[in-house]
């Protein structure tokens, strides 16, 4: 899950020029969850626009239901199949979605003139319909295996790999005392399963080429291929 | 080979004592704060931007102490430099004469006054004593050989009154096999904590010098207690405290730093003092502790 959150109207509003004809597009599937940019956010969002006298064209979410915007060949044809006159006639889009979804609406408009209507503000899971948090910075280099399966990288401040600081009291971090220490969540699960003994082992640094960005994975004939600053990895996979 | 290294080699107990430089480019009062601790002390700590405020640098005025025949402890932080610049600034501060290096994680810029920068940490602190240990072998991280190599005595922190204090002891033992050969501690009050903690690292064989941070206010020893990780102030030493008159407020601290001292000094092998500007309480708590003078720190002249 891309979690979202909807930018200030006032902020969105100074986007738009004068007189520019403007066509909103949601997400049915990580914005809805969000309520950022579903059905009901998307339409709200034309609807308050239209009322600052914003020249708005129309709007949409892309279907099937729970269809991500971020796919490319079915955001494609929505656009230019189901929505071609508006999408034509606009002059620019405004996406409630993630970064993902958002240049995915530049490339299914052709390099359309595209302005962001949210934050794009982490990976992470759905715990409950209400609440979503982050597990995974999305590294490249997976070391969950020696942590008693939690991300330090992700729960601890600041991303240490071989222990605590001295920071936390009482179990919190010192950046926020609500806030658990990842290393006592890391410590508390290693001795709950009998692994302790995997706090002993050093943790080399990260290898931040494999955090380089922009990466891709392109998906072939029986098999992956992962690219980042750290080379090309390829990797076997089921055809 | 550095007086600290020397110093605590020979099994001396050691006294250091500590700097925090300012945020501006005088350096009179700091290098003046440091001069007060001359005779008293092996070796002078000196903060990297402590509490994650902006000011400046602990290897500036690391090589000013050098330059007077002051012995600094370079404290090295991993939260504002990438392993290129912590690896380089390792280098500089051994051509600037610095040989004890202090390797720290740091405080969190949330902590500090420019809490919008990006946290670094591309290093943590027992990477960063692996790094500095491999420059010590002619070698940088990336295994390319050095044209010539420094020899630092490296040293790092533990929390004995962390809670619990298991994860701290692994990380502490970690340290020590990433290079770590000096430990100094985050403020001690409770001498029966922290025998308890000597007792379960006596087996590592480093000495540990215990930290010692002279209690100003009982507002500060509340304050810590609420706020600062690993520190409690007991309550019989805060009532010692709110029953001293005004005027005998110095006195009072010198009396309770002392006293902890003569405590916890059987179990370490030196204490650190971080006088928080009130240095010139030093002597006396020397004195009343009975720890003598130092070796003398070599004077610039000599």
């Amino acid at each position: 899950m891309h979690a979202t959150i909807q930018k200030p109207i006032d902020e969105i509003s100074k986007y738009l020029r004068s007189g520019e004809g403007v066509f909103v597009i949601g997400c049915d599937n990580c914005a809805a969850k969000c309520h950022s940019g579903g059905i009901p956010e998307t339409r709200e969002m034309a609807e308050r626009l239209k009322g600052s006298g914003v020249n708005i064209i129309g709007w949409c979410v892309p279907q099937p239901p729970g269809v991500s915007l971020c796919k490319l060949a079915n955001t494609k044809r929505v656009l230019q199949e189901e929505y071609g006159e508006q999408v034509k006639a606009a002059d620019s889009f405004l996406v409630l979605a993630c970064g993902q979804g958002f240049h995915t609406v530049m490339d299914a408009t052709d390099g359309g003139v595209v302005h962001p209507g949210c934050d794009t503000i982490f990976g992470g899971e759905t715990v409950t319909d209400n609440f979503i948090t982050e597990y995974c910075s999305l590294c490249g280099e997976c070391i969950v295996e020696y942590t008693g399966g939690l991300c330090p990288v992700t729960l601890c401040a600041k991303s240490l790999l071989n222990g605590p600081c001295g920071g936390a009291k009482n179990g919190k971090c010192e950046v926020d005392r609500n806030r658990d220490c990842g290393w006592q969540l890391i410590y508390e699960r290693l001795r709950m399963l009998g692994r302790l003994d995997e706090m002993d082992k050093y943790v080399m640094p990260k290898n931040n080429s494999r955090w380089s960005r922009p990466r891709s994975l392109t998906i072939g004939e029986g098999e992956a291929t992962f690219r980042s600053l750290s080379g090309e990895r390829r990797v076997a996979s089921h055809t | 080979m550095s007086q600290l290294t020397q110093a605590l080699e020979i099994g001396k107990f050691v006294v250091t004592g500590e700097i925090g430089p300012p945020k501006g480019v005088v350096l009179d009062k700091c290098l003046h704060d440091a001069e007060m601790l001359r005779d008293y002390v092996t070796a002078i700590n000196v903060t990297d931007l402590q509490s994650a405020v902006m000011r400046i640098g602990s290897l500036a005025v690391s090589a000013r102490l050098v330059e007077r025949g002051l012995e600094p402890v370079y404290q090295l932080t991993c939260r504002d430099r990438n392993r290129l610049a912590l690896q380089s600034e390792l280098l500089s501060a051994w051509a600037l004469g610095i040989e004890n290096v202090l390797c720290l994680t740091g405080d969190h810029p949330a902590l500090g006054d420019h809490i919008e920068a990006k946290p670094v940490y591309d290093l943590d602190s027992v990477q960063l004593l692996k790094a500095a240990s491999s420059l010590n072998q002619g070698y940088d991280m990336a295994g390319h050989e050095l044209e010539s190599v420094p020899s630092f005595f490296l040293g790092a922190v533990v929390t004995p009154g962390a809670e619990p204090l298991e994860p701290q002891v692994i990380k502490m033992k970690k340290k020590i096999e990433a290079g770590a050969r000096f430990f100094q501690t985050q403020a001690v009050y409770e001498p029966e904590k922290f025998e308890r903690f000597m007792s379960q690292v006596q087996g590592f064989k480093v000495p540990v010098i215990a930290g010692i941070v002279i209690l100003k206010s009982v507002a500060m020893a509340k304050f810590m207690n609420s706020n600062v990780a690993g520190i409690s102030v007991p309550e019989a030493i805060i009532l010692e405290m709110e029953e001293t008159k005004k005027d005998d407020r110095k006195k009072k601290a010198v009396e309770i730093v002392a006293r902890i001292i003569r405590q916890v000094k059987p179990f370490c092998q030196g204490v650190h003092i971080m006088p928080l500007g009130w240095d010139d309480l030093i002597p006396e708590i020397i004195n009343q502790a009975e720890l003598g003078l130092q070796v003398r720190t070599r004077r610039a002249e000599e």
